[in-house]
């Protein structure tokens, strides 16, 4: 029962970090950007339900989607597309920076203590099947998950704009040269990351009841873990290697001796870099698909 | 008339003692004024050692890394348990006897540290240099995270969340001059070594390099672990200029920071990175300033907390749009060519001239 | 219909065109020939758009293309098969094809030419859901020209359509060049295989190290004073050109 109980918790975490892991992976497979940024669209999506706490839990949420997807759109404008065709090394310390910006703009404004936000409170009750508790809160965290994963899925094979941002995730020249336009596709893959973006951080406002300005900081480090698991550029390993995130964290913390609980992320960060040196290029991801000379 | 390499090699030790000359200058100046400057440039050519050590893996192997705070936290923890008075390692930490007891002359404390910290990379660098593009720099993150979480949290050697107090305060200006000056001359020396210049050639095409029988992946664990070491001597200078380490001492913030100044000068050249410390802590400290308060007259203004690290992330925002190649780019100082005469590059034949003739 | 002029690109320090200069008129096959690295692919990758020149000028139908994005150029009338297909690989055939109709509206006539495509090329038929990744060579060739086609472009540029293919395919590849000359379309096309591109071409350019170094009627280029030395650079021994 200890098992079934935990394998619920890894899920619905799992669940989480495969939405933020989704989120990092579309910039990616589009723009070649690791968003470190990303963690701070959460955050925003924090502030914003707190600067909303006076209203209804839906308008709270709703809220957080507007601004934190505007947000998202805004940072591409301003500080990613002047660096369009820069390296990805550039890229990823330019992302650094502005995460940065952000978190101390934040800190500036709501200062550095946490601030207690009231949303979603009764979804912490737990619904109770025999043995087992499970918090709504979870559930629902797994349901929305799952039926985000397939609106994306028939968001790529079926809309025109969806088809085009794969055609651009594989191979952008060529997908300009047939006449995707490139700002579009751009500005989709961020629109949808941010409004992922929005729905992890009322998760996670729901969660630990509050929101701070670092609490992007870690969220973003396990997403990227996540999505170099399941392999840059791959929606599906992205979600993958969320939830096998979740599932391997959760059972860290159930099976590891009580005196090595307090290392379980260093554990796990310790069996991201075995996995890879066994299999760097991700999960979902084929070893041929390397750069040809 | 000199060979080529000759006249390179010249310089090369020219533009080193340039650079020497000026971070001495730097540090006499200092001296002279109030002892808040002294501790500004003090704290800025710490952060110079780290940054060269930094330069010497980034700028020869064109692979970013983001674990190199990591090597600051062994070391400057290393240095601590081996000079913290017994007494007080008693209270805070839960030692072994044998590393309760031991107490090291500062000195030897700093090299041992030192040298603890290039063999931590050479145990964790010799597997993970083998991985191609971005799983490299993602590695190295990974070992800044691991060594994070275990400063963190392992209360018996490293106190834990708590700081660990009583770290002997050695380091003022001259000491961190001798250091820094140690380390330009490593890393100038590395830079124009015949293994410096096998590892430029693996970042320039790894591909032509491999063929022509360079191991990439031995040359960079040698740049990793050489860098290890200074930046670990770096970690050493900082943690007893403050005398006290926390495990969020060495995280996020300074690797930030200490990225920007790589970032800003420009990552290919020593010239770079001394540019980037130069002008990352002045602005840092015109800003700090501000946000303590400037009195004109009878008004103070004063800007709100983080002021410093925005106006940071904004400049390196901005050079990375604008200059990429950083401030200085591929630029190595030298003396200005003053009526020497510049050789013009040699025009490529045109095979046209070749054709049309006969 | 298209009119380059003085064009200079540079990579970094190595200068990649220098003072190209190249007309085609609508409704020719002008073809493009040289050894390695003169510079071919270049031009046409500076035509789309893709390259940035540092010096020059480049005239679509009287209008500038330069600093243009090249997903506006396809709505120009212009259409670049590149060298190596560059087909989506993960993506169907169909959607490949359909991919190519980006950016235009007209239904009716894009199920039309989607039509016209596979009857050209039978096998895409055959492959219609298959990844395009699994197509041989040659089929990729066609997937991706019949892709380029579906924009109806007034102008396409193939680069190397005949690199890693057996003749017979090549064969089916320059017949559906000519079929496109029949309906009107203008061709610009970079070839290695000097026979090919005298044959199918109405005139020819030669480069050599990003210059242009003979141009002409392609029925009197071949046997043309200078040709050998044109197109390699130095004086050789006579039949070196296979």
């Amino acid at each position: 029962m200890n098992l079934l109980q935990s394998l619920i918790d890894a899920c619905s975490l799992g669940a989480v970090y495969a939405l933020a892991a989704l989120g990092i992976g579309l910039t990616f497979s589009i723009m070649r950007l690791i968003n470190f940024a990303h963690g701070e669209l959460i955050m925003i999506g924090g502030y914003t339900l707190y600067m909303s706490a006076s209203q209804p839990y839906l308008v709270m949420g709703l809220a957080a989607l507007l601004v934190v997807t505007i947000l998202a759109l805004g940072m591409e404008r301003v500080a990613f597309r002047p660096l369009r065709r820069a390296s990805p090394a550039t890229l990823l310390i330019a992302s650094f920076a502005v995460s940065f910006l952000l978190q101390h703009v934040a800190m500036m404004i709501f200062g550095a203590r946490p601030v207690a936000i009231d949303f979603l409170s009764p979804l912490s009750q737990s619904l109770e099947i025999g043995p087992l508790r499970v918090p709504w809160l979870q559930l629902l965290a797994l349901g929305v998950t799952l039926m985000l994963l397939a609106a994306l899925s028939s968001f790529f094979r079926w809309t025109a704009i969806g088809v085009q941002m794969r055609a651009a995730a594989e191979d952008f020249t060529m997908a300009r040269l047939v006449g995707i336009p490139a700002n579009r596709v751009i500005a989709a893959a961020f629109a949808i990351s941010g409004t992922l973006a929005s729905i992890v951080s009322v998760y996670m406002v729901a969660q630990t009841g509050g929101a701070s300005y670092k609490m992007g900081v870690n969220m973003v480090l396990f997403a990227f873990v996540a999505s170099v698991i399941g392999g840059m550029g791959s929606l599906a390993g992205a979600a993958l290697g969320g939830f096998l995130v979740g599932v391997v964290s959760v059972l860290l913390q159930t099976y590891l001796p009580e005196g090595m609980r307090l290392y379980r992320d260093a554990f796990l960060f310790a069996l991201f870099i075995a996995f890879l040196l066994w299999r760097p290029q991700g999960l979902l991801v084929k070893a041929s698909d390397r750069e040809r000379v | 008339m000199a060979e080529p390499w000759a006249i390179e090699r010249e310089r090369k030790i020219r533009s080193c003692l340039l650079l020497a000359a000026l971070i001495v200058l730097a540090a006499v100046l200092a001296a002279l004024g109030p002892p808040a400057l002294q501790r500004t440039v003090t704290e800025a050519i710490i952060n110079l050692v780290v940054v060269l050590g930094m330069f010497i893996f980034v700028g020869n192997s064109g692979v970013l890394s983001f674990g190199h705070i990591a090597f600051m936290a062994v070391a400057g923890y290393s240095s601590a348990i081996m000079t913290i008075p017994p007494a007080k390692k008693a209270v805070l930490l839960k030692l072994p006897p044998s590393l309760e007891a031991l107490q090291l002359p500062v000195g030897a404390a700093a090299l041992i540290a030192a040298a603890l910290t290039g063999l931590f990379a050479l145990v964790v660098g010799a597997p993970i240099m083998r991985l191609k593009g971005i799983a490299l720099p993602m590695a190295t993150f990974g070992v800044l995270m691991v060594v994070h979480v275990v400063t963190a949290n392992w209360q018996e050697v490293t106190g834990g969340r708590q700081a660990l107090v009583g770290l002997p305060v050695y380091v003022n200006l001259w000491v961190a001059l001798g250091a820094v000056l140690v380390t330009l001359a490593v890393a100038a020396a590395y830079k124009g070594s015949r293994r410096g210049l096998l590892l430029q050639c693996a970042r320039e095409n790894e591909v032509a390099a491999t063929a022509s029988g360079i191991d990439p992946a031995r040359e960079r664990l040698l740049a990793f672990v050489i860098s290890a070491v200074f930046v670990g001597l770096g970690g050493v200078l900082f943690a007893h200029f403050i005398g006290t380490v926390t495990a969020n001492t060495f995280y996020l913030n300074i690797t930030f920071t200490t990225l920007a100044m790589l970032v800003v000068g420009g990552m290919r050249s020593l010239t770079g990175a001394v540019v980037g410390v130069a002008v990352v802590s002045t602005v840092s400290e015109i800003f700090r300033t501000i946000e303590k308060g400037v009195s004109i007259g009878d008004l103070t203004l004063s800007a709100p907390p983080g002021l410093q690290e925005i106006a940071l992330a904004l400049m390196m925002l901005l050079i990375l749009i604008f200059r990429p190649q950083g401030l200085v780019g591929d630029f190595e100082l030298d003396w200005p060519k003053w009526g020497r005469r510049k050789s013009a590059p040699a025009e490529p034949a045109t095979t046209d001239q070749r054709v049309h003739g006969s | 219909m298209l009119k380059v002029s003085d064009l200079h690109v540079r990579y970094g320090n190595v200068a990649a065109l220098r003072g190209v200069s190249v007309e085609v008129q609508a409704g020719e096959i002008v073809a493009v020939i040289g050894p390695n690295g003169a510079g071919k692919s270049t031009l046409l990758l500076t035509i789309a758009g893709v390259v940035r020149p540092t010096r020059g000028s480049v005239l679509l139908e009287e209008g500038s293309t330069l600093g243009l994005a090249p997903e506006r150029l396809v709505t120009r009338g212009l259409s670049l098969v590149p060298e190596g297909r560059h087909i989506f690989a993960s993506m169907t055939v169909a959607e490949n094809i359909r991919l190519g109709g980006t950016g235009r509206q007209d239904k009716a006539a894009i199920a039309q030419d989607q039509d016209r495509v596979l009857t050209m090329f039978p096998i895409l038929r055959q492959r219609y859901q298959q990844k395009a990744g699994q197509l041989s060579g040659g089929e990729q060739q066609m997937l991706a020209i019949g892709r380029a086609i579906m924009a109806r472009p007034r102008l396409l540029l193939i680069d190397e359509p005949s690199l890693g293919l057996a003749p017979l395919i090549v064969n089916q590849v320059y017949d559906a060049v000519m079929a496109l000359r029949q309906g009107g379309v203008t061709v610009l096309v970079v070839e290695q295989n000097v026979h090919r591109a005298l044959a199918v071409a109405d005139r020819t350019y030669v480069m050599n190290s990003g210059s242009v170094t003979m141009a002409g009627r392609s029925a009197e280029l071949k046997t043309a004073e200078g040709f050998h030395e044109a197109y390699f650079g130095f004086r050789g021994a006579k039949g070196a050109v296979a």
